[in-house]
């Protein structure tokens, strides 16, 4: 479905001020003070079988990529390095249970456990890999912690709530979209940790947050606003706002970073944005809630929250390829940086579902800790 | 009778423009409880989306579309208050399903986006059933009051599960 008429396009938006700091800190959440609830799978109608279609072409350039992080320079250094470089390790915030756990994919076992208060929910890797930062939306603030040590590096409070994160691959610099307000935080890394630097209008509620893989633009969802800012990073002002679908959440870039696709919460579908059009070229549907989109190979996946399901898609065609089942409340999802497999959080039963994204099967289910959230760039 | 009572909604006056949002932690609670007696005939008590009369507060059910995913029902709760709630899934051989809150005044039960699953497992003459929920606190902005806030939402949605399976548990087991 074409949206191209429904596109906008403006410059120079004046921009009310952002809400002063809120006062006070809300306490530490509690986790659902139950033993680990059992949780039984529910299929979801026609979500099985997936079409057989050629595999997915890989090289260097179609690598996985979120926020535009990973250069094509960067990914061919990252696989370079000796080995401890390949074992692939997902971060994930378990939001309920105030931690951050540092999960094996290979060995599927949760390697370290970090407790992080204020309820963490997004996260984003520096761009060496080394450190991640990890937003508090109650406890208002960013976390950032050392990978190889696995210990908390430094705390940061912010205003609002931070939610959505995402770092410049170029000049590591750190976005954190405030939920409650219309404006994206901008944090300078320092040795110690990160440092205010100032902040960004956006629209309202940004949400998720990517970066183009030359650093020079931001993009941010406007959840409430139906809108993607279009930022440019050196002057920091919004240079356009496109319209998408209801309420977009996540936002990931293509591989090739030419393109950039919304979950659009409330009309469940993708909206895909082309960026030197700097207008949505299309949409596809998805199950109910969509949430967050990851690309392995040629292939989109985003989670579907209501429906407990991943929907697969071609970007290229903007055609739904088949679902999977998975966890319940799906929500953060990534590909591993071979595009060998997609990892979703389950926020609902603790868990992370591995899926394989030529078959669509799901290949493996790994336990962790309680309310898994991992919204953002969470695979090492 | 409301599903809960609240005395500091006042301050819900005080959402702006962010009312559409919510916060940003999601909760989950679950309740279970034991029942001494066959599956089917608790089953047969919680099975019809159409009959929420289980529900303590609950004095009518009214809606459409039977057991079928989206169909739809307005509970009245003792006291006049409504819930207005849509069925998302359904799975009669297993025993199980799931429904939404389209509707519900936040004075009622303090929660958004609200979805709950019933689940009712036989094993021989016992049955173990479980409700469980996942929502967002009633005050949906930043720094809520204590009577909107996540702990609250939790204790009143955990208070009317606990309510909820302790009725059915009495009616289950009173004999035939």
């Amino acid at each position: 479905m074409m949206q191209a008429a429904r596109s906008m396009i403006v410059l120079g938006q004046a921009r009310r001020p952002s809400p002063p700091p809120s006062a006070g800190e809300g306490g530490p959440r509690r986790g659902s003070g139950e033993g680990k609830p059992r949780f039984r799978r529910w299929l979801v109608e026609g979500g099985q079988a997936a079409p057989s279609l050629p595999s997915p072409v890989r090289s260097a350039d179609t690598l996985p990529r979120r926020g535009g992080r990973v250069t094509r320079r960067l990914s061919l250094s990252l696989l370079l390095l000796a080995t401890p470089a390949l074992a692939q390790e997902a971060i994930v915030t378990t939001q309920l249970g105030n931690a951050v756990e540092i999960v094996d994919l290979a060995s599927k076992r949760v390697l370290h456990t970090i407790p992080v208060a204020g309820a963490p929910a997004g996260i984003a890797l520096s761009p060496d890999r080394a450190r991640a930062y990890v937003t508090r939306p109650e406890g208002h603030g960013i976390t950032v912690i050392d990978l190889d040590s696995q210990k908390v590096l430094s705390e940061l409070a912010l205003p609002g709530g931070p939610l959505g994160v995402g770092v410049n691959p170029k000049s590591g610099e750190v976005y954190v979209a405030d939920w409650f307000a219309e404006r994206v935080f901008v944090l300078r890394p320092t040795p110690e940790g990160l440092s205010l630097d100032g902040e960004i209008a956006t629209g309202q509620s940004p949400s998720g947050i990517a970066v183009t893989p030359d650093g020079a633009t931001l993009l941010v969802a406007n959840r409430e606003s139906d809108s993607v800012s279009v930022i440019d990073v050196a002057t920091r002002k919004e240079t356009r706002c496109i319209a998408v679908g209801t309420h977009p959440f996540g936002l990931t870039l293509s591989p090739d970073g030419t393109r950039a696709f919304t979950a659009n919460v409330l009309s469940d579908d993708v909206s895909a944005i082309d960026l030197a059009a700097g207008r949505e070229t299309g949409r596809v549907k998805t199950g109910q809630r969509p949430y967050v989109i990851a690309f392995a190979g040629n292939r989109g996946f985003v989670t579907d929250q209501y429906s407990n399901t991943v929907t697969a898609f071609d970007p290229a065609t903007m055609q739904t390829l088949g679902t999977v089942d998975v966890g319940d409340h799906p929500e953060g999802i990534a590909a591993t940086r071979d595009g060998k497999t997609v990892v979703v959080a389950n926020w609902g039963d603790n868990s992370l579902s591995l899926i394989d994204p030529e078959s669509l099967k799901v290949t493996a289910t790994i336990e962790t800790g309680d309310g898994p959230r991992a919204f953002g760039d969470f695979l090492r | 009778m409301r599903f809960r009572t609240l005395a500091a909604v006042a301050a819900l006056a005080t959402v702006t423009f962010a009312a559409q949002a919510h916060g940003p932690t999601r909760q989950k609670v679950s309740e279970s409880i034991e029942i001494n007696a066959p599956a089917d005939k608790v089953w047969a008590i919680v099975g019809n989306f159409q009959d929420g009369s289980w529900i303590p507060p609950v004095e009518k059910t009214e809606g459409k579309g039977g057991n079928e995913v989206k169909a739809t029902r307005t509970l009245t709760l003792k006291g006049g208050a409504t819930v207005q709630e849509e069925l998302a899934k359904y799975d009669a051989a297993k025993m199980t399903y799931m429904y939404r809150i389209d509707k519900v005044d936040v004075k009622t039960l303090p929660v958004n986006d609200y979805s709950s699953t019933i689940e009712v497992e036989g094993n021989g003459d016992k049955t173990k059933m479980t409700w469980r929920g996942a929502f967002y606190r009633g005050y949906m902005n930043n720094d809520p009051p204590p009577d909107l806030n996540d702990e609250a939402s939790k204790k009143a949605v955990s208070d009317l599960y606990k309510a909820g399976l302790q009725n059915v548990k009495a009616k289950a087991e009173k004999g035939s």
